[in-house]
């Protein structure tokens, strides 16, 4: 006769009620749904009692990197925090180095700065929502929102020069100009996406499959959700109405008309439909921005402007030489950076010693900021509903361990 | 002592109409399995902004893609894992297809072509074919607790859950559609089938089988017990090589193909071309011809519709399903066996 | 399960919907896939692989020191003078050293599709970065780009 703890199926016997028993399962690095961390999923038939969070497979030390290396050498490595959104975690920093070391930023700057950011928005949105998509099962989603998401990478390319790690942001400014092909595909690829999103939301979350699997799933009520400080569209999913760009006022978005998506309903499918309307939002900004934008100007402010020899101020409106930020030394104080990002808001701490090397650099993920609420979802709900809940709260393992 | 006429005897062997039967059977139903895979592949690549198989054969549309597959998996290296049932473990795929397509092959491809020779033990061969197709989620079952890993072990509980919630209501269709008919002959089942096809006729019971039968062989949005975001594809998590072809990618399609041969006989017509009659068999083999490829036209058609809700379907959650299948489709069933009561009741039934 | 506003008609009607949506897509498929290596993008401006002109370095060092992966090694030549090479198992390709260095030596390619068989043959040394490496083209490739025309992209081939 078989026994089924030979095998080492059932590992733990709690004290349940009617003494059921409890299934560990390793929702392990190595699965498909569960990205690059490990939730040890502890199970009572189909339903989750406990989750216990591992995170760190993907630590890379980023915040002690920071400190060993020139301020301007950081900015590929934060960028790599969470390369679909790779403008606004530099944005957040390029803020915090302005703050600490009182440089401006040009008018045209600030303008270039908010539409790809708003791109990179669109791009962090798009990306979610197709990992979302796999994890409920429909590849469709996948595939679309991937490949629209090949339409922005190439808009990156045309600006910046790489597909995906823009290198782009720079504090003062940015480093190059979009070329004039730009604006036009730019408004080609938004009609485009709108039209494809509403398709996007008739297949995956208006279908019966679909929305069953995401209503009522992951409830986080709106308490929950501000003492466990979950922020993006978990936040905003749960009827908090906070977004770094309107309280905070950077870039030129105060000039925009744009609106705040919130959503009462705290389960998945709020969250969900937060996304999509900011994509719809983030599509407005962008068509208001690129009429708005100066065709001409200096890409930095005043105060790198003013340090630059003259042979390189004169390409200064298509492309900034590092020279000058080269040899700009960090002064002693802090600098502190906020920004909101496709998945939350991005919080950069940098604290300069006088040197050129930030004596310390303290980053605060959205990722990292959701786990507890995300947790907190998890327990209750069925084992079913754990990649939906995942990919509805935008989660990335990377950007978690830094 | 008696002289055998061997010369005689080879050549009705080789008429003989079982035969036919087997080796179209085999030969089509691979053909038709690897259209299928294909037609799935590059319907999903069309919705989803991509081209699917393509370089191989460019000009056959990558058609060729699927050999290359099927033969990487064939040549690649079995692995077994330590704490398997290693008998179950090995044997558990080969018995899946065989089970699987084993059922397809008691029904009639046309009024000659069959296998059982006795035309009046084909009633028989009707029920067992239902019959063995229920059996071959059990063994999705057993396969799921040799493999001896957790993922596989609540993949195979939740198939065993599925089978208790659609095996009612599939049995509920295909019992409405024997009260139609009267009959559980299938040759005269498809000939009381004229235009009106038993879809027609009796729509609620065809929309029963249709979403049983997606929820027997893991078509989306129902592939749950393999469901690759939770359970990593849940029994068939640790097969590879020609387990995986034989198990995952040959058993569930042989399933589907056999389950739409069923619904091809009961609800499309079957072999039924209006106007048509074939002659007696050895005399006119292209008659008889053209009737198999009619019907496995149909079974592709059917079976292409299965194919297609992969590129359209998310996939439903298990206690969900549980309650369709125990509510939405036990009640539907009830229906259409009241339905079909009720027509010949009436005495529209044909 | 069932809610304010679903009936069974309205799942119903938004399963139909989702079919006709994916059959839409099905019948008028909107690709935008290259078929590389017959077909190759046509970017603009592409951050690829450096090279550098010695006669105009003045081995001030700027670009080894702002690198930020540490790519950048100085080379000391027989005219006293150190010259920079670049190891390119390590470079991101983020063009910094381009833009740091003050007398416009290194420049920049469009060339991002080298490939070697091992990592010595990744580190070149400045007399290895004069010209660009040779990139084996096997096809003949023709250069597409992504243009929207009716609202939907489609991929255009580009005269020479």
């Amino acid at each position: 006769m078989i026994r089924t703890e030979e095998y080492g199926l059932v590992l733990k016997e709690e004290k349940l009620e009617g003494g059921r028993r409890v299934l560990d399962l390793f929702w392990g690095p190595q699965h498909p749904t569960s990205g690059h961390t490990r939730f040890i999923v502890e199970l009572d038939g189909d339903v989750v009692i406990n989750v216990t969070p591992d995170p760190g497979y993907v630590h890379r030390t980023m915040e002690k990197l920071g400190e060993t290396r020139h301020w301007i050498q950081n900015i590929p490595l934060f960028e790599r925090l969470s390369l679909p959104d790779a403008i606004n975690v530099t944005w957040a920093y390029a803020m915090a180095i302005e703050r600490l070391a009182k440089i401006d930023v040009s008018p045209r700057a600030q303008y270039l700065r908010v539409i790809m950011a708003e791109l990179s928005r669109i791009s962090t949105h798009l990306y979610d929502l197709g990992l979302h998509a796999i994890m409920i099962g429909s590849s469709t989603g996948f595939m679309w929102g991937f490949g629209l998401r090949e339409l922005v990478v190439q808009l990156w390319a045309m600006v910046s020069g790489s597909r995906t790690t823009p290198s782009w942001v720079l504090p003062g400014g940015v480093r190059t100009a979009p070329p004039d092909a730009f604006y036009e595909q730019t408004k080609g690829f938004l009609d485009y996406l709108e039209k494809k999103i509403d398709e996007f939301v008739r297949l995956v979350i208006k279908n019966p499959v679909g929305y069953y699997r995401l209503k009522d799933v992951g409830y986080l009520s709106k308490e929950d959700a501000a003492r466990l400080m979950a922020t993006g569209p978990a936040a905003r999913g749960s009827g908090i109405d906070w977004d770094a760009r309107r309280v905070y006022k950077y870039g030129v978005y105060d000039e925009l008309e744009w609106g705040v998506c919130v959503e009462d309903g705290g389960d998945s499918l709020a969250r969900t439909m937060v996304r999509i309307c900011e994509i719809r939002q983030s599509a407005k900004i962008i068509r208001q921005a690129l009429d708005r934008v100066p065709r001409d100007g200096p890409l930095v402010g005043e105060a790198v402007l003013h340090r630059m020899p003259p042979k390189q101020k004169e390409t200064a409106n298509q492309i900034i030489r590092l020279g000058s930020l080269f040899t700009t030394r960090l002064p002693e104080g802090e600098g502190l950076g906020i920004t909101e990002g496709g998945r939350g808001r991005y919080f950069f701490h940098v604290y300069g010693d006088g040197t050129e090397r930030p004596y310390r650099v303290r980053i605060s993920t959205p990722s990292w900021q959701n786990l507890r609420a995300m947790i907190k979802t998890f327990i209750g709900a069925r084992l079913m509903d754990l990649p939906a809940i995942y990919g509805s709260f935008g989660y990335f393992p990377p950007e978690q361990d830094r | 002592m008696v002289m055998i006429d061997m010369s005689m005897d080879l050549w009705s062997l080789l008429l003989s109409a079982r035969l036919w039967f087997f080796i179209l059977m085999f030969a089509v139903s691979g053909v038709v399995l690897l259209t299928v895979v294909w037609f799935e592949r590059k319907a999903a690549a069309r919705v989803q902004m991509r081209v699917g198989p393509y370089h191989v054969s460019p000009q056959l549309g990558g058609y060729l893609q699927l050999l290359a597959d099927a033969f990487k998996f064939i040549i690649s290296e079995p692995i077994v894992p330590r704490g398997a049932h290693k008998i179950l473990f090995v044997w558990g795929p080969a018995i899946f297809v065989t089970l699987a397509f084993g059922a397809s092959l008691l029904l009639p491809l046309t009024p000659e072509l069959r296998l059982i020779k006795d035309p009046s033990l084909l009633p028989y061969g009707l029920v067992f074919s239902l019959v063995i197709l229920l059996l071959v989620s059990i063994l999705i079952v057993i396969i799921g607790w040799s493999v001896n890993n957790k993922f596989a072990y609540i993949g195979a509980a939740r198939e065993a859950l599925l089978v208790a919630a659609y095996e009612l209501p599939l049995i509920l269709s295909f019992l409405a559609m024997v009260i139609l008919y009267g009959t559980l002959n299938p040759i005269e089942i498809a000939q009381k089938q004229t235009f009106l096809v038993g879809a027609i006729l009796n729509p609620l019971a065809f929309l029963v089988f249709i979403i049983t039968t997606a929820m027997a062989t893991a078509r989306f949005p129902f592939e749950i017990a393999d469901y690759e975001g939770d359970v990593a594809t849940g029994p068939y998590s640790d097969y590879g090589g020609i387990f995986l072809v034989l198990s995952f990618a040959g058993g569930t399609y042989y399933a589907t193909f056999s389950y739409s041969f069923l619904a091809t006989l009961l609800f499309l017509g079957g072999w039924a071309l209006p106007g048509y009659a074939p002659g007696p068999w050895p005399q006119d083999i292209t008659g008889h011809l053209t009737l198999a490829i009619w019907v496995f036209l149909k079974t592709t058609a059917l079976m292409f519709f299965f194919a297609f809700l992969r590129a359209a379907m998310p996939v439903l959650r298990l206690d969900h399903t549980l309650v369709l299948g125990w509510r939405g489709l036990l009640t539907l069933g009830f229906l259409a066996v009241v339905w079909s009561a009720a027509l010949r009741f009436v005495g529209l039934a044909p | 399960m069932s809610a304010e506003k679903t009936t069974l008609g309205a799942a119903v009607k938004a399963t139909i919907d989702a079919l006709a949506v994916a059959a839409r897509n099905f019948v008028k498929p909107e690709r935008i896939t290259i078929y590389y290596p017959y077909e190759k993008l046509e970017y603009g401006r592409m951050r690829g692989w450096i090279g550098l002109w010695t006669e105009k370095c003045t081995s001030c060092m700027l670009c080894a020191r702002i690198c930020p992966t540490n790519a950048i090694k100085m080379y000391p030549a027989p005219n006293g003078k150190r010259y920079p090479g670049i190891d390119y198992g390590r470079c991101i390709m983020c063009h910094f050293c381009i833009d740091v260095c003050p007398t416009d030596a290194l420049y920049g390619t469009g060339i991002k599709e080298l490939a070697w068989y091992d990592y010595k043959e990744m580190i070149y040394t400045p007399d290895m970065e004069r010209e660009p490496p040779k990139i084996q083209e096997p096809y003949k490739s023709v250069k597409v780009a992504i243009k929207y025309v009716g609202g939907v992209p489609k991929k255009v081939r580009l005269q020479e």
